[in-house]
């Protein structure tokens, strides 16, 4: 599918949301969308999954079948789970066994089963989302489209989220998911493509792949903000500890904790990482200097950081690959 | 396209909203039979005038019970014009079934009789009659329904001034001697033709002009639904 120098607005004499994204993604490929919210990410998608229609420009080579997952599932209708998402299979074209069918296995995989009888206006906001991409995947997509789809849900359904996108990229389906979370950590091979100003940019990632991780200390009251804003900016949270004192990691991740005196860094070997005795302050005097305390930060390659960030550091020689 | 209709049917039914049109057409149709008996066609003629700015009604709640972004996960799955076709054919069935009650109803009040005097029509041919001028508003009052929709029209109140223009438009401007009449659908003129002589040229002349101004109306909705998005 290819968006051929698409520009949208919303309306006749207003701004432009989109200025000439030109983009192309081929059968098995997963493309992140990354921006700050408001920037069009979802207005980007929905151009792709055919919802909007551009101003200017063209979508090509479409495939037939595109599933959407809005980034709010409209659950004010007057359905039960099992009747909306049997109806929505069926305007999808399965026949009416083959509809109960997809809807008994869908329901099952996303924890919905004991929501079948009940009505949509009134599941959680995470049980909605649920219904939202079940639909989705009631027939096989061929464009599987993704606006957020991490937003409320639980810890066993996030899992099953690139579960789904695997299994649609193994069918030769492409998927596009947005993300403002960092959520997307979970899909190591995805391409990264980030909305600002209208505009879309590819992060191309460099030759080596070369990854570092960055120990940065903040003020207790401060890290879901700070978390956030680094999630924000295209970094990996691999986890955060409360007090270099105590070694005991408080969020978890693969990463194994790091003992704050060494801090000898053990991420996995797609991250080599840098000692903090090593590292090297890259964005000048206003950066602290990095301690083997608090939280640790793994710098994507080309990642989109402002400067001054103090989670920014480059790998010392001879510490990346 | 049939899945989506029914899924949309069921939408409308469900939700109780239907409630609102039929009970304000059975309403006027008892005003409308509660002052005698008349002769079929007669008072098919005028039911089918009531009957207009009911119908539109309805449609604009049937089209607007979706959610917004419901009506883009159909597009999604059965594409725009689908999407649009199914809107408009689920909007001519709940039509249809109203048509259909408007219909039976004076026979149960007992607002309508048979043949009184010698130069009286039939009953069949009254009812014949009758449910021409009733198919005739159908898809008139579809495409001014549609045409009042949010999708179309976006905030509440213009849809409510488009219905409104449109109910009163289709009275004034079909009165004899009115200046444009073709502006409006030819629901004023339906009614006395199958009250008058009820001739066959003129009732296919009112068919093409009742087909042609819904035409257009739904040209301008697919217009503005494109505006929109």
């Amino acid at each position: 599918m290819r968006l051929e120098n698409v520009w949208l607005r919303y309306h006749r004499r207003g701004p432009w949301v989109l200025r000439g994204v030109d983009v192309r993604i081929g059968p098995g490929e997963v493309a992140v969308v990354l921006g700050r919210n408001g920037v069009g990410k979802s207005t980007l998608l929905q151009v792709a999954a055919g919802v909007l229609r551009p101003g200017r420009g063209r979508v090509t080579d479409r495939p037939v079948r595109v599933g959407w997952v809005p980034e709010r599932f409209p659950s004010d209708q007057p359905f039960t789970v099992a009747r909306y998402l049997t109806g929505m299979a069926r305007v999808a074209g399965l026949g009416r066994a083959a509809a109960d069918d997809a809807v008994a296995t869908w329901t099952d995989r996303l924890g919905l089963a004991r929501f079948r009888a009940v009505r949509l206006p009134e599941l959680s906001k995470g049980t909605a989302q649920k219904v939202g991409l079940a639909q989705a995947m009631l027939r096989p997509p061929g464009l599987l489209v993704l606006d957020e789809p991490w937003e409320g849900l639980d810890a066993a359904t996030r899992d099953l989220v690139p579960e789904l996108i695997d299994e649609v990229l193994a069918g030769d389906g492409a998927v596009l998911v947005s993300d403002h979370r960092g959520e997307t950590v979970r899909l190591p091979g995805a391409r990264r493509w980030t909305v600002a100003d209208g505009s879309l940019t590819e992060e191309t990632p460099s030759a080596d792949e070369a990854v570092a991780v960055v120990e940065v200390a903040v003020p207790a009251a401060r890290v879901a903000s700070t978390v956030a804003r680094l999630r924000a900016d295209g970094h990996q949270i691999l986890r955060v500890r409360p007090d270099p004192s105590t070694a005991t990691p408080e969020v978890g991740s693969a990463a194994p904790p790091v003992r704050p005196a060494a801090a000898t860094p053990e991420v996995g070997s797609a991250a080599p990482p840098v000692r903090p005795a090593a590292a090297t302050p890259e964005v000048g005097s206003a950066a602290p200097p990095v301690r083997p305390a608090a939280e640790r930060a793994t710098e994507q390659p080309g990642g989109t950081d402002a400067a001054g960030e103090p989670a920014t550091v480059e790998p010392a020689a001879g510490e990346a690959r | 396209m049939t899945a989506l209709v029914r899924l949309r049917l069921a939408g409308f039914l469900r939700t109780g909203r239907a409630l609102a049109p039929l009970l304000a057409g059975l309403v006027a149709l008892g005003t409308l039979y509660g002052g005698g008996r008349a002769q079929p066609a007669e008072a098919y003629g005028v039911s089918a005038v009531v009957l207009f700015p009911v119908l539109a009604w309805q449609t604009k709640i049937l089209l607007d019970v979706e959610p917004d972004v419901q009506r883009r996960l159909a597009q999604v799955s059965v594409g725009v014009a689908g999407e649009r076709v199914a809107g408009l054919l689920a909007a001519g069935l709940a039509a249809l079934a109203t048509v259909a009650v408007a219909l039976v109803f004076p026979w149960l009040v007992g607002g309508v009789t048979g043949p009184v005097d010698p130069g009286d029509r039939s009953v069949p041919v009254g009812l014949a009659l009758g449910l021409f001028a009733h198919l005739l508003v159908v898809p008139a009052a579809v495409a001014l329904g549609a045409l009042a929709s949010r999708a179309s029209v976006g905030g509440a109140g213009y849809g409510v001034a488009v219905l409104a223009l449109g109910g009163v438009g289709a009275v004034v401007l079909g009165l004899s001697g009115s200046v444009a009449p073709w502006l409006a659908p030819p629901i004023m003129a339906t009614a006395r033709t199958v009250a008058g002589d009820a001739a066959a040229l003129t009732l296919l002349g009112l068919s093409v002009w009742a087909l042609a101004w819904s035409a257009a109306v739904v040209g301008g909705y697919l217009w503005r639904r494109r505006a929109q998005g």
